[in-house]
């Protein structure tokens, strides 16, 4: 798509949304303070003639669809950056947009809703989804819809599966769109839902529907030490991570933070064909044969911060296989395959690092080319966990513009390999083929991780 | 006496092919778990970290002196297991027990151990007196290695400008400094070189002469890279209390640098830890009242330039940079220091220190490290005197800064 037709669609797509027009200073419109100049600082919206276009359009509203709010959970990482702002390039950014209901699907004896909602009068609390979307009219009232279904008390089927409620819920945030023939943007947390078919189903109703949809992790977009980008169309012959967590959580981090790499490789994204996990002793053989490769393990462990003293004494030590041993008590490994023959691994190493790091074989060097996707977390090391920042700016850039700045395809295949990887423990480290996340897609040339 | 032939001779030698590991004598206050001698000195037995690889120098630690030994001293435990020595003191360490200097470069790490203080609240950390000691012996041998010399190089500004003359005289490469100017940035920014700033703040916690010290390295790596290169300090006040806040109502530091510096920090304290909300410190009003016992370190150039550096103790817990370039543009990042106990960032730092003794030249001026050093005396002697302003006439140290960068960032 070149930039002409590019510009064009983008204008299209606001003036669908929001009024615009091409204003010469200040606008006249009455009540401007409920309006905002948004275009600006968008270099991608001008006119072909090279005139920039004002674009007048109203604060969008927004509705948050969450489990449950409390320090430190997702929805209050999310939620409050849009009701408190967050430092962002140098400043702090209050988004240009309004966060108008709230609906918290389990409000605990440590729930913050009700404090935020006292301090933000804006923001009402609904007792249903489609209360919260329609504010009560009946009929869609926001222009954008938040929906984070991460943390909460669900219960956990026989694979290990936390059966959090994104499906559902997306599935009464769509039930308003029809009704009320209309959609809006959406942005759903984490992977699309634990259970493939409904994560799948999401997807193609968002397509079916036309509304911009973006979902995923925040490893993807948060800070990198170094701040490395996968050089477009470069040729990856392996990847792997080395994180942290658990099974079903954070093992879809691991796969974002390579996914968000690997799609930039020659050809772009075709998905996946196969996947394998090892745990416990199976783990400590693959580790032995070389399932996966030692150099790009090792590369991404001299990328951590938080490697853990492999003896007594020291504060910095590279471990040996011996000491991998005895500081990992539950190792966990997903490793699957790309449908052009690309091989991929995902470490879950608790006990030995509590980040994540990537390891690449790139256009043919021997040497691994290595980064972190550094998360600022909030379990002693800060207050914050900055990495929401990203997260949000994002959203808003959706909200905003109507287009997801990446496909959410990466999180639809993600979804998928967790699920596998889920499966394929479930079935006794079985390799579980994986035909249905043949999934194709081309990632944003345009780097999309926290560098300003 | 050092020659200049006998100079030239040892510069050649060290500039050959070399295949025998490079001897290193660690210099230490003391050597415990966490200590900066434990930090640093263990990357020269175990390696470290650096762009990618797990680094192994070609090196080998032959001496150690460490100055106290208290309970948890390792010092002992690392000669037996690494295959060197302690000595009891400087000379025999350099000298490895012999009569002749026996080592290749010294790494003097002169932090942490009971040390007293003075009237300013400096911690009387020997480092001069580790240094004197070396250049006793190099004087004596005719021969001067690389020392690398952690953190200030005194707290008497006197005693610092003495070290890096000595240095000068005897022609040996020498670095020190904070690991602040080389570790990672969130935003990965380097001013340009050359560039025009109008106005810089730094923000920083932690009590004092320890982290104040880090801070202002942090605030000079970056306002050394200004056109016409460093020329030195013309003048230094050292504020506390309702004081930073009126200086700031006043102007005397910009109140938008000092946001954008927050805005760039992790770790706001206050309502943030109570219930994990994000916040505007300075809008809001909670930085003066989380920031109970403010300090403003106010530097005035000699060009003109006008710093300041806020260790905001209470309500930040990171290191922050701010400055407005000329023309508008504000440039503003955080000095990643990563957690405890791997603090890579001081591999960050040896890996300088040992690419200055593998081929002789400091990655960055030492007079860096003479100015922040006499900038933070001054400072404490500003507090003394009851907060005045003090001409610094002797902080006019020029100096040119790196045109590479040297944080983190492979």
């Amino acid at each position: 798509m070149d930039s002409h037709h590019h510009t064009a669609v983008r204008l299209s797509s606001w003036r669908r949304r929001w009024r615009s027009g091409r204003v010469a200073g200040v606008p006249t419109n009455p009540g401007l303070e409920q309006w905002i100049a948004c275009a600006p600082a968008d270099p991608a919206v001008r006119a072909g003639s090279g005139q920039p276009i004002i674009v007048i359009a109203m604060r969008p509203k927004l509705a948050a669809v969450v489990t449950t709010y409390f320090k430190y959970s997702h929805a209050q990482h999310i939620v409050d950056r849009f009701l408190d702002g967050y430092g962002w390039n140098g400043a702090h950014h209050y988004p240009p947009m309004d966060l108008v209901s709230l609906y918290v699907d389990q409000v605990g004896p440590n729930d913050l809703s009700r404090e935020r909602a006292a301090r933000h009068p804006g923001m009402k609390i609904f007792p249903s989804i489609a209360d919260a979307l329609t504010l009560g009219t009946g009929r869609l009232a926001v222009d954008g819809v938040v929906l984070v279904g991460e943390h909460g008390n669900y219960p956990r089927n026989e694979k290990g599966q936390t059966q959090y409620p994104r499906f559902q819920f997306f599935e009464q945030i769509v039930k308003v769109y029809r009704d009320s023939g209309r959609a809006v943007p959406l942005f759903s947390d984490k992977h699309l839902s634990w259970n493939w078919e409904w994560a799948r189903r999401m997807y193609d109703t968002a397509r079916e529907m036309k509304f911009p949809f973006l979902a995923g992790s925040s490893l993807p977009v948060t800070w990198r030490t170094p701040s490395v980008e996968m050089p477009p169309d470069a040729r990856v012959s392996e990847a792997l991570c080395v994180g942290y967590g658990g099974v079903d959580s954070y093992d879809f981090h691991g796969l974002e933070t390579i996914q968000c790499m690997v799609e930039r490789r020659r050809g772009g994204e075709t998905g996946c064909s196969w996947l394998q996990a090892y745990r416990g002793e199976k783990f400590w053989d693959a580790l032995r044969e070389g399932v996966w490769p030692r150099p790009l393990m090792d590369a991404a462990l001299t990328r951590s911060h938080t490697l853990t003293p492999a003896r007594p004494g020291f504060t910095h030590i590279f471990p040996s296989t011996e000491d991998l041993r005895r500081l990992v008590r539950d190792p966990v490994a997903y490793r699957y395959e790309h449908t052009g023959g690309l091989k991929c691994t995902m470490l879950l190493m608790n006990g030995l690092v509590r980040d994540f790091n990537f390891a690449a074989y790139v256009n043919g060097s021997r040497e691994p080319w290595s980064t972190q996707m550094y998360l600022p977390m909030p379990d002693g090391r800060t207050t914050l966990a900055d990495f929401f920042s990203p997260l949000v700016n994002h959203m808003e850039t959706m909200f905003l513009t109507g287009r997801a700045p990446y496909p959410v395809e990466r999180t639809l295949l993600t979804t998928g390999l967790t699920a596998a990887g889920v499966e394929s423990l479930y079935r006794g480290q079985a390799r579980v083929e994986t035909p249905h996340l043949a999934i194709a897609y081309r990632a944003p040339r345009e780097s999309t991780f926290w560098r300003t | 006496m050092l020659t200049r032939r006998t100079f030239l001779e040892t510069a050649a030698l060290a500039a050959a092919p070399r295949t025998r590991p490079l001897r290193i004598a660690i210099l230490a206050t003391v050597y415990r778990l966490h200590s900066h001698a434990q930090h640093m000195g263990d990357r020269f037995l175990v390696g470290y970290p650096y762009g990618g690889v797990w680094r192994k120098p070609n090196a080998k630690v032959v001496s150690l002196y460490v100055d106290q030994k208290p309970e948890g001293d390792l010092g002992g435990a690392r000669a037996r297991e690494f295959g060197f020595d302690v000595y009891p003191d400087i000379a025999a360490a350099l000298r490895c027990g012999g009569s002749k200097l026996a080592v290749d470069a010294v790494l003097l790490i002169a932090e942490h151990g009971d040390y007293l203080r003075n009237e300013k609240g400096q911690i009387l950390y020997p480092r001069y007196e580790f240094f004197e000691e070396c250049v006793k012996v190099f004087q004596a041998e005719g021969r001067a290695v690389p020392l690398y010399n952690d953190k200030h190089l005194s707290y008497s500004f006197e005693k610092a400008k003495a070290m890096v003359e000595a240095a000068r005289r005897l022609r040996f490469p020498m670095m020190a400094g904070s690991s602040l100017p080389v570790t990672w940035r969130l935003p990965a920014i380097e001013l340009p070189l050359d560039c025009e700033i109008a106005e810089a703040v730094m923000v920083g916690e932690g009590p004092s002469d320890a982290m104040d010290f880090h801070a202002l390295e942090g605030l000079q790596c970056m306002v050394e890279r200004r056109r016409g290169g460093e020329s030195g300090v013309r003048a230094v006040q050292l504020l506390t209390g309702d004081a930073v806040w009126k200086a700031g109502d006043e102007g005397r530091y910009s109140q938008d640098l000092l946001g954008a510096a927050l805005s760039r920090s992790d770790t706001p304290l206050g309502l943030t830890v109570e219930d994990g909300r994000t916040q505007d410190l300075l809008r809001s009003g909670e930085l003066r009242r989380l920031a109970k016992d403010p300090a403003a370190y106010l530097i005035e150039y000699r060009d003109g330039l006008k710093a300041a550096l806020l260790m905001l103790d209470g309500a930040v817990k990171d290191f922050n940079f701010a400055a407005r370039l000329k023309g508008g543009e504000v440039a503003s990042t955080q000095f990643l220091l990563t957690p405890d106990p791997n603090v890579t960032y001081s591999a960050c730092l040896m890996h300088h220190a040992w690419r200055m003794f593998e081929t002789g030249s400091p990655p960055y001026p030492v007079e860096r490290t003479l100015l922040t050093s006499g900038m933070l005396e001054s400072c404490l002697t500003s507090k003394l005197q009851g907060h005045a302003r003090l001409e610094t006439p002797h902080l006019a140290i020029a100096y040119k800064p790196p045109r590479e960068s040297r944080f983190a960032r492979a």
